[in-house]
C-alpha cells in the first residue's frame, strides 16, 4: 500500500471554503480526488496530466463517456483549477457526481458480476489503443442506478507493449474470487470484501476449493495455478517477471486474449440464488389490497408533500416497490435491504427495466457498513454517506425492536439520524396486535418489550420533529406518520 | 515505468497471465520457464570454476 502523503491533505489551498481530500483516493500518488461544495475534483501530477491529455485525444476514450460507461470528465481551464485547489498539482479534472457512493459489499452478486465485465470492456477498449489501467480494483466502479460505472479516470496510463495488467491480482481479490464463491460454492461473498479492503488472497481461496472443486470453471487457472507461482515467485521482483515476460515474447495480442478469456468466465459466473425467507414477504407480509392501496396513497402524499425532492432512503425495500413509487417523485432513490437473494433479484429486474434513479443495497440496518480501509475513513460508513430528503420505513420497525431486540427509541433515533437536517421521515409502526407483529413477539418470552407501544413510538417520534400527517391503514393495525423532522 | 507501478502488481500474478492468454500465452509462459531452466544449468559450471 502506497503510505497516504499527510503533508498533501493538510496543506492550505487557496480558496478553502468547503474543500475536503476523499479519504479513499491517495493510494496513487500521481493524483487525487477532492470534493468542493458539490462538485468531485480530481487533481493530477504533471505525469498524470500527460495521461490524462492523451487520453481524452484518443479514439476508444470519448465514446465510452458518452455512452455513460465512464463518469463524465471535463478538464478545468487552469485559472479555474488555480482558484479551486493547491497550484502544485498540474491539472485538475471536473467529474460526474455520483449521486450515492456505494462499496463492493454492498453490492449483489449480479452487481459484482456487471461491475467486473464492465472493467473487463473498458480493459478490452483501452488496450488495442495503446492504453491500460493501472490497477483493477472493484472500487473503481460505482452505480447510477442499475447502471454500473468506471469512475478512476486516473487508472487509465499508456501500455507499454509487453506488459501484463498491473491490476490483475486486484481484480482477482476484489471481483474474480468473490464471484467464484457465490457462483461455485453459494456462499455470500459480501462478509469477506468488507472484513479485507483488499479482498480475497488467492491463498485462502486455494484452501476453499479442494477436491473435485478444484475443476470448476476458473478455479484451476484464477486460483490454483496462481496461488502457486505467487508463492514459487515471491522473491523476484514485478520488473525481473516483466523483463522476463517481454523476453519470451508476451505481446498486447496475449494480454487481450487474457482479458477474453476472462470476460468469458465472469459471464459463465452466474449465479441465482434460491428463494429465502424475504423473497415472498411482500405477497406474504399480510397486507390487504386495500391497505396496500391506502399506504401507497399516503407514501405518495407524503413524497409530493417534501421540502426536498433529492435522495430517498428506502429502509427495508423488499422487492423495491416503494422505491420506484418513490422515484417519481425523487432524484434518487436508494434501496436498503439486508437480503442479498432479494437484491439481486430487485437488481436484475431494474436492470431490465433501465432504472438508472433507483440503487439497490445490500445492508442489514442491525449491522450496517462501518467505516473500512486505512483509519477506517477510505471506505465512509453507511451513517457518513447517508443523508437522506425522506427516510422511508415501511414495515421495518418491528423487525428491529422485536426480531432484533433493538430498544424503540434507538430505533427511532436511527431512522431520523440517516435523514439530513431538515428532512423527513415516513415511518410505519405495526401494533403489537397485528399478525405479523405478534409472530415475531411469540417467538420472544412474554413480556419483554412492555415500551413496544404506539404511545411511546408516537412520544418518540414528537422528540425528533413534528407529525405532519398520520393515517391508519384500514386494517387497524398498522399506523403511518409523516414527520419533518428538524433543521 | 514508475508511474504504473504504484500497486504491487504481483510476480506471480504478472505470469499467470500468460498461461491464461490463449494458447500464444501458454507459449510465452513456456518459454520463460525453459529460459529459467537453461540459465540454471548454463550458471552452475561458472558458480563452480
Amino acid at each position: 500500500m502506497v503510505a497516504p502523503d499527510l503533508g498533501r491533505a493538510v496543506r492550505p489551498t487557496p480558496s478553502d471554503a468547503g474543500l475536503r481530500v476523499e479519504p479513499g483516493s491517495f493510494r496513487d500518488p500521481a493524483n487525487r480526488v477532492y470534493h468542493c461544495g458539490d462538485d468531485v475534483l480530481r487533481a493530477l501530477d504533471e505525469t498524470a496530466a500527460a495521461h490524462w491529455r492523451a487520453l481524452a485525444a484518443s479514439t476508444f476514450f470519448p465514446p465510452l463517456i458518452s455512452a455513460g460507461k465512464v463518469c463524465g470528465t471535463e478538464e478545468l481551464s487552469p485559472a479555474a483549477a488555480g482558484r479551486s485547489l493547491p497550484a502544485d498539482w498540474a491539472a485538475v479534472l471536473r467529474h460526474e457526481r455520483i449521486p450515492f457512493v456505494s462499496h463492493p459489499y454492498e453490492w449483489s452478486h449480479a452487481m459484482l458480476r456487471d461491475a467486473a465485465l464492465l472493467h473487463l470492456e473498458i480493459l478490452r477498449a483501452a488496450l488495442p489503443a495503446g492504453f491500460t489501467t493501472k490497477d483493477g480494483s472493484a472500487y473503481n466502479l460505482q452505480w447510477r442506478g442499475s447502471e454500473p460505472v468506471f469512475i478512476d479516470v486516473g487508472s487509465f496510463a499508456p501500455l507499454r507493449d509487453g506488459e501484463p495488467w498491473a491490476g490483475y491480482r486486484q481484480f482477482c481479490q476484489t471481483m474474480l474470487y468473490p464471484l467464484l464463491l457465490g457462483a461455485h460454492l453459494g456462499l455470500d461473498f459480501q462478509p469477506w470484501l468488507r472484513s479485507r479492503i483488499d479482498g480475497i488472497e488467492a491463498d485462502q481461496m486455494v484452501r476453499l476449493f479442494r477436491g473435485r472443486r478444484r475443476l470448476s470453471p476458473g478455479v484451476l487457472t484464477h486460483v490454483h495455478l496462481h496461488g502457486s507461482v505467487q508463492r514459487r515467485n515471491a522473491d523476484r521482483s514485478t520488473a525481473d517477471v516483466r523483463a522476463q515476460l517481454r523476453d519470451a515474447g508476451y505481446t498486447g495480442e496475449v494480454a487481450l486474449a487474457a482479458v477474453r478469456g476472462m470476460e468469458k468466465l465472469v459471464r459463465r459466473l452466474d449465479h441465482q440464488p434460491s428463494a429465502s425467507h424475504w423473497v415472498d414477504y411482500q405477497r406474504t407480509c399480510g397486507y390487504s389490497g386495500e391497505d396496500r392501496a391506502a399506504k401507497e396513497r399516503f407514501v405518495a402524499a407524503a413524497l409530493t408533500s417534501a421540502p426536498r425532492h433529492g435522495l430517498v432512503l428506502d429502509l427495508g425495500a423488499n422487492d423495491g416497490h416503494y422505491s420506484r413509487l418513490a422515484a417519481r417523485h425523487a432524484d434518487y432513490v436508494v434501496a436498503v435491504e439486508q437480503d442479498p437473494v432479494v437484491v439481486d433479484r430487485l437488481y436484475r429486474a431494474l436492470r431490465a427495466e433501465g432504472e438508472r434513479r433507483v440503487l439497490p443495497l445490500v445492508l442489514d440496518l442491525a449491522d450496517p457498513s462501518p467505516g473500512g480501509g486505512w483509519r477506517g475513513v477510505e471506505r465512509a460508513s453507511f451513517a457518513a454517506r447517508a443523508s437522506a430528503d425522506t427516510v422511508l420505513a415501511l414495515a421495518l420497525v418491528h423487525h428491529l425492536a422485536i426480531g432484533r431486540n433493538v430498544p424503540l427509541a434507538e430505533v427511532v433515533s436511527c431512522l431520523t439520524g440517516l435523514a439530513a437536517p431538515g428532512g423527513q421521515l415516513v415511518v410505519e409502526f405495526v401494533h403489537p396486535e397485528d399478525p405479523m407483529a405478534a409472530r415475531l413477539l411469540a417467538n420472544k418470552p412474554d413480556g419483554i418489550f412492555p415500551h413496544y407501544r404506539r404511545d411511546t413510538f408516537e412520544a418518540l417520534l414528537a422528540a425528533h420533529g413534528t407529525i405532519s400527517g398520520r393515517w391508519e391503514l384500514p386494517a387497524g393495525t398498522r399506523t403511518l406518520y409523516q414527520v419533518a423532522l428538524g433543521a | 515505468m514508475h508511474h504504473l507501478a504504484y500497486l504491487d502488481a504481483g510476480s506471480g500474478s504478472l505470469i499467470v497471465q500468460a498461461v491464461v492468454g490463449g494458447i500464444a500465452g501458454v507459449a510465452v509462459a513456456a518459454k520463460l520457464y525453459w529460459r529459467r531452466l537453461v540459465s540454471r544449468f548454463r550458471r552452475q559450471p561458472t558458480d563452480q570454476s
